[in-house]
């Protein structure tokens, strides 16, 4: 009995220390685990460092990566296959969690981040609480965010000396400033905004919400004919129709980045992530400046604020190794070299972490732009159209076809904004 | 060379040797239209149930009827317009045996572009702001247009870029028509004194019925069922203006992922794909020579 106690004593002794709290990152050593990534800024980040996940767990990555549109067509035709190669995924889950939860496209991680294939170090609380949220849809935790994002409002510096002008202090003023920035340099176009089909509402809900207007009436009905959301709307529209490129209803954020890179447009309100490609361009580390989309005329701001997710596919047969690619991935680690790339982390002890915050000091753009995140993600929203559980890109579609109209001046906001109440509204779950 | 019999054996052969084919004829052709036609019925989805609440859903869904009117505004426009000017090129290239070898090619080849290629080109040539046709038309003094950017214009532009790609490859079909002619026709009609356009027109079109169908067969199936340029350059806006059902299945299948709905979209447009094919074909019998 006592050779049996102590032969158990030597046993626990010899076990590695990382096996003893019941989690080994090389448990799946040898397993292939297939990815699918959106071509976003982060994903540029971390093609050169997956490498880095395979030395430390052994397990080797497949990785597909696709342009948006492509992506969601791929990744629509695997999960409505059902196809098990699919391991891991992106997701927006602004846009698509309740529904992929709804047809079992996401693996449940709740039991995941329970049980012993969780590295203690971990921290899930880590992730700022909203952004929690956005992935747990009832009581399921079905992604972890990846990032912080939101349309930002990026105006020309150096143009706005030379006119004379100041940043506009509430939306209404930006009408006005257009108008001298278009007086002051015919070269440059004053507004340059997205007007391209279903790609509308991310830029647009900060001019809505500020308006006073809102997705939904008193009663939860899904609207648009609320006169808060018709100011905003006509605002985003009357902008882009008045002092905007032409040919604005193709344009999505490639081409307002491109514009605004190229130096050809003075403001616009387009997304966070988009940050560090427009500082790669000559010349906008020095003339760029960045801030939240002005305020309301009575002082009210409620910008947009998102993330991009990682999930594990509802069908995948590797759960656990894959979740062990999600853990490497949103790790604090991994956030912390990311962030110092200009990809905003979603975990607040890297946000509030020294290192982000040396380099954003680094310069003056990074540093506006770390402000800037900072007031979004404390006062934003995700929700920027109809509220429906399951059908939002239906309901982004409508709400770009009431921009398109205003952006062509082929009705107004109102018209426009009232004439799809009853589409909105059959919507709603 | 009168068929031999074959014998119990060879017939057994042949059999054996067809498997291959068949199988891939199932797996590349069947399975999928049937899992589609499955789809459209409803197949798989708890909440439409099978049966043909998809079709009923169609019939008085205004997008669809929509994107119908405009599948079929894209079909006749550029179809008629690559039929004549096709033609017209044919018989270009028919007279002047001057463009010939390299001339010719550079001619005949924006159809063997990848219509990314295209659908990109016209992006870059017809940008309102920065495009070469807006140059062109300033510089005739004229106001700048929005090409594609327009929901008045956007369509028949997208049906002149078609026009610009597939032009050539009608061209090449009616040529082959036209150098297959018979002489002897011509001599008897210069004999009788007709020539110039009434030669064109009472003899070279009607003898060239046939070449000119099976182009139109051939350019129909495309342009009904013509996706990729639209997507690249416009995808179906600006509005509803270039939503074509291609399109509008495209966004119902992989934006709404109401894949069922978008089945039943393809099942119509496969009809008439399938529609148009035999209309010309139909016709096709009736004028050959």
């Amino acid at each position: 009995m006592r050779f049996f106690a102590m032969s158990a004593v030597l046993a626990l002794a010899m076990v590695p220390a990382h096996a003893q709290d019941g989690f080994d990152w090389r448990k799946h050593d040898g397993e292939t685990v297939n990815l699918m990534l959106n071509n976003l800024a982060w994903t540029q980040q971390m093609r050169d460092r997956l490498d880095e996940f395979t030395t430390k767990t052994g397990i080797k990555l497949r990785v597909e990566t696709y342009s948006e549109e492509q992506y969601r067509a791929r990744l629509t035709t695997l999960l409505q296959g059902g196809s098990s190669d699919l391991d891991v995924f992106m997701t927006l889950p602004s846009r698509e969690a309740p529904l992929f939860q709804a047809n079992g496209w996401y693996a449940d991680l709740t039991s995941l981040l329970k049980g012993d294939a969780t590295d203690p170090a971990f921290e899930y609380e880590d992730f700022s609480q909203a952004l929690r949220d956005s992935g747990v849809v009832g009581e399921t935790v079905t992604s972890l965010p990846i990032n912080v994002e939101g349309p930002l409002f990026y105006w020309r510096k150096d143009v706005f000396e030379k006119c004379g002008l100041e940043k506009p202090a509430n939306l209404e003023e930006l009408s006005a400033t257009a108008a001298k920035l278009k007086e002051c340099d015919s070269a440059i176009t004053p507004w340059a905004a997205r007007g391209l089909r279903g790609t509308v509402g991310y830029p647009l809900g900060g001019f809505v919400y500020n308006s006073g207007g809102d997705f939904k009436d008193a009663d939860g009905k899904a609207t648009l004919c609320l006169p808060g959301t018709i100011k905003g709307i006509d605002l985003y529209g009357s902008l882009l129709r008045e002092y905007g490129p032409p040919g604005a209803t193709n344009h999505t954020f490639t081409q307002v980045i491109d514009l605004l890179a190229q130096g050809r447009v003075a403001m616009s309100n387009e997304s966070s992530n988009e940050f560090s490609t427009l500082m790669r361009y000559p010349g906008r580390s020095e003339d760029i400046a960045v801030g939240v989309l002005p305020p309301g005329a009575d002082g009210t701001s409620k910008p947009i604020v998102i993330n991009w997710s990682l999930a594990i596919s509802g069908k995948s047969q590797k759960q656990e190794a894959a979740w062990y690619f999600l853990q490497w991935a949103t790790g604090k680690e991994v956030q912390n070299t990311l962030a110092q790339n200009g990809i905003a982390p979603s975990r607040v002890s890297v946000f509030n972490g020294d290192d982000f915050k040396a380099w954003a000091s680094e310069s003056r753009p990074r540093g506006e732009w770390l402000e800037a995140l900072l007031e979004i993600s404390q006062t934003g929203t995700s929700l920027y159209q109809t509220p429906t559980l399951t059908r939002t890109p239906e309901a982004r579609e409508i709400l770009s076809s009431v921009v398109q109209q205003v952006i062509l001046g082929q009705n107004d906001a109102e018209a426009a904004a009232c004439a799809v109440t009853e589409q909105v509204q059959a919507l709603q779950d | 060379m009168p068929h031999q019999p074959q014998t119990g054996q060879t017939a057994m052969s042949v059999r054996w040797m067809m498997i291959p084919a068949v199988i891939l004829t199932l797996a590349m052709v069947v399975f999928p239209l049937g899992y589609a036609v499955y789809l459209g019925f409803g197949g798989g989805s708890p909440a439409t149930g099978f049966g043909v609440a998809n079709f009923q859903r169609l019939a008085a869904d205004p997008s669809f009827w929509s994107a119908l009117r405009i599948t079929f505004g894209l079909f006749l426009s550029a179809l008629v317009l690559q039929l004549v000017l096709g033609t017209a090129l044919a018989l270009l290239l028919n007279r002047y045996d001057v463009v010939r070898g390299l001339v010719r090619t550079a001619i005949l080849s924006p159809f063997m572009l990848p219509p990314v290629v295209v659908g990109m080109i016209a992006i870059v040539v017809l940008d309102p702001g920065l495009g070469a046709a807006n140059w062109i038309v300033q510089s005739l003094g004229f106001a700048p247009l929005l090409w594609l950017a327009s929901p008045n214009w956007s369509l028949l532009v997208i049906a002149l870029i078609d026009t610009w790609q597939w032009t050539p490859f009608v061209a090449l079909i009616v040529l082959g028509g036209l150098q297959s002619l018979p002489a002897r026709v011509y001599e008897a009609a210069e004999i009788d004194g007709a020539v110039g356009f009434r030669r064109f027109w009472h003899i070279t079109l009607p003898l060239l019925g046939p070449t000119l169908l099976t182009a139109a067969v051939l350019r129909s199936v495309d342009l009904l069922r013509f996706f990729d340029i639209i997507y690249i350059t416009t995808q179906g806006g600006p509005g509803n203006s270039t939503t074509t059902l291609n399109i509008y299945a495209y966004k119902l299948g992989f934006d709404f992922m109401d894949v069922g709905y978008a089945a039943a979209v393809m099942i119509v447009l496969a009809l008439l794909v399938l529609g148009s094919v035999l209309f010309f074909a139909g016709l096709r019998k009736r004028v050959s020579w």
